[in-house]
């Protein structure tokens, strides 16, 4: 294998074989006695194992050269994993989720799990760490999150008080105004993606940190710019949620300039490096 | 059932899926040239949907990912297109060592296309070559990236001086080595020339670009691919589907 560091393995696995993933494996891990988490890379809305721009690649590589082990996997109906029939998305992803716990076991016994998602990969993170004992921490990117007390008037001041927002409306006038209707009318491309997804609630999302909270788990969310229609201030998903000792475990960031999909490289390599470091407090010094 | 596997060389193995065919007696391998960057992503899901027709019509079908790029080995900072050229090579050889086929041909998608044409397009083991929407040049395709690279930068207003003047050295959101770029800009229709016209078939959803070969098999999809979109939303154009499955089963 290429990487002396590290190994991969493509894993078909659960009922008739039907999920696909690629298990990252460290050549050697730091000479400690302690069972490092395994990292779960969800697959994110129809976006396959890879991740946008090979997010979950780069990340269980550089978890591995670290002595993480990784699997990246394509949930039911996603990438090379054909859906599950007659399921609904929360039924299918519960099933993918003991199918995953099973394999891991299988291969490499019963070590705690973090599980690392984007987007509807975040969504699935959140939904599954209740019912998996094991799961000790989460990295969650774009989760959802709900407004605080103060969201609407910090969103009021963002809006009026930005003047780039002027500068950048002023200029779609202009190009409006020379703009042939028909392109007018078809001229945005983008997926709302937090229409689309099956969000969790307020309770789900509180049962996953709670969960964690009493194994003595951790995390770490990411929001961008996407996340500004319901988030806007780091710190307001500790204040939404209410958990006792959040501030402890876990670690909340907020990426305004960052887009969802982290379609930039300097963005992503800011995320990966950001990953990574949350992931040395596993090892400890 | 589909078989997963890393091949290659020990230092940077390449990863494919390669898709048996669903009858017996199958002597014809089609290797999936896929395109690059967020293009990559868009098709990931229509490819693969590729892949399992064709093997439903008894073909044997492999898909691979260039190295530096989707599961296989390498950074794409350290890889040349002259590298890509070579994993197309050897997927062509794997496959058939796998499948014991006697005949290959290739789908080669945007800049895949280019690829395809230059490594194997003109090689006596192809039989055929369906191109999807191929670019029309290196030089223009990294024009294509630049583009991508502008309307991203539109929409992320928020960089500081020194951010912006970082991500200016990207295209579509990667960051390609200067080598990388010259070989591109030296890569022009002649990739496409180099290959017989009766061998080549091209799929196309905007037929006002043409192609610069004469005499190709031209076949018009109605379905907007909107390949300078900066996104990785994934396209399902049946129609594309369908014209590139009835150009890869033609007798």
């Amino acid at each position: 294998m290429p990487d002396p560091t590290l190994t991969e393995e493509p894993l078909q696995f659960g009922e008739g074989g039907r999920l696909f993933g690629i298990l990252t494996l460290p050549s050697a891990s730091p000479g400690t006695a302690r069972e490092l988490p395994v990292f779960v890379f969800l697959s994110a809305g129809a976006l396959h194992r890879v991740g946008p721009a090979r997010l979950h690649v780069r990340l269980a590589r550089e978890l591995a050269r670290m002595g993480f082990s990784s699997l990246r996997v394509d949930l039911a109906g996603t990438g090379d994993s054909p859906p599950r029939p007659g399921l609904t998305n929360q039924e299918s992803v519960a099933a993918d989720g003991k199918e995953i716990v099973g394999v891991l076991d299988s291969r490499l016994g019963e070590l705690p799990l973090v599980l690392a998602g984007l987007c509807s990969g975040a969504d699935n993170a959140i939904r599954l760490t209740p019912g998996q004992p094991r799961v000790i921490g989460m990295v969650l990117l774009d989760p959802i999150c709900f407004p605080d007390d103060g969201f609407e008037a910090r969103a009021a001041v963002q809006k009026y008080m930005n003047p780039v927002r002027y500068i950048a409306w002023l200029q779609r006038r202009f190009k409006a105004s020379e703009m042939p209707r028909e392109e007018k009318e078809g001229n945005d491309d983008s997926a709302d993606y937090l229409a689309i997804r099956d969000l969790p609630t307020r309770e789900q999302l509180r049962a996953a940190f709670v969960s964690l909270r009493q194994r003595g788990g951790r995390a770490l969310s990411v929001f961008t710019q996407y996340a500004l229609p319901y988030y806007n201030q780091s710190g307001q998903l500790d204040r939404i949620l209410g958990v006792d000792g959040y501030r402890q475990s876990c670690t909340e960031l907020f990426w305004p300039r960052a887009e969802h999909t982290y379609p930039l490289e300097l963005h992503r390599l800011r995320l990966i490096e950001e990953i990574t470091t949350w992931a040395r407090g596993y090892i400890g010094p | 059932m589909i078989e997963p596997f890393f091949f290659g060389p020990g230092d940077e193995q390449l990863f494919a899926t390669y898709h048996p065919p669903a009858t017996g007696h199958a002597r014809l391998l089609t290797v999936i040239c896929p395109p690059l960057f967020s293009e990559y992503m868009r098709t990931q899901l229509v490819l693969r949907e590729l892949a399992i027709t064709l093997a439903d019509r008894g073909q044997h079908v492999l898909r691979f990912d260039y190295r530096g790029t989707g599961d296989s080995f390498g950074d794409l900072a350290e890889v040349a297109i002259s590298d890509w050229l070579e994993d197309i090579l050897l997927a062509i050889r794997e496959g058939r060592d796998l499948s014991g086929s006697t005949m290959v041909q290739l789908v080669g998608v945007r800049a895949g296309a280019l690829l395809a044409c230059k490594a194997a397009g003109a090689s006596d083991d192809v039989q055929r070559v369906v191109l999807w929407d191929p670019v029309p040049d290196g030089a223009q395709y990294l024009q294509i990236l630049r583009r991508v690279q502008v309307a991203i930068l539109k929409r992320n207003r928020y960089l500081s001086r020194v951010e912006r003047r970082q991500v200016m050295r990207e295209q579509d959101g990667h960051c390609l080595p200067a080598r990388m770029a010259e070989e591109f800009r030296s890569l022009d229709e002649r990739a496409y020339a180099g290959v017989s016209t009766h061998k080549l078939h091209v799929v196309s959803t905007s037929p006002a670009a043409g192609f610069s070969v004469q005499g190709v098999s031209l076949d018009e999809a109605q379905f907007a691919c909107n390949w300078e979109t900066p996104t990785e939303d994934q396209v399902l154009p049946q129609p594309v589907l369908e014209r590139l499955t009835a150009c890869l089963t033609l007798p």
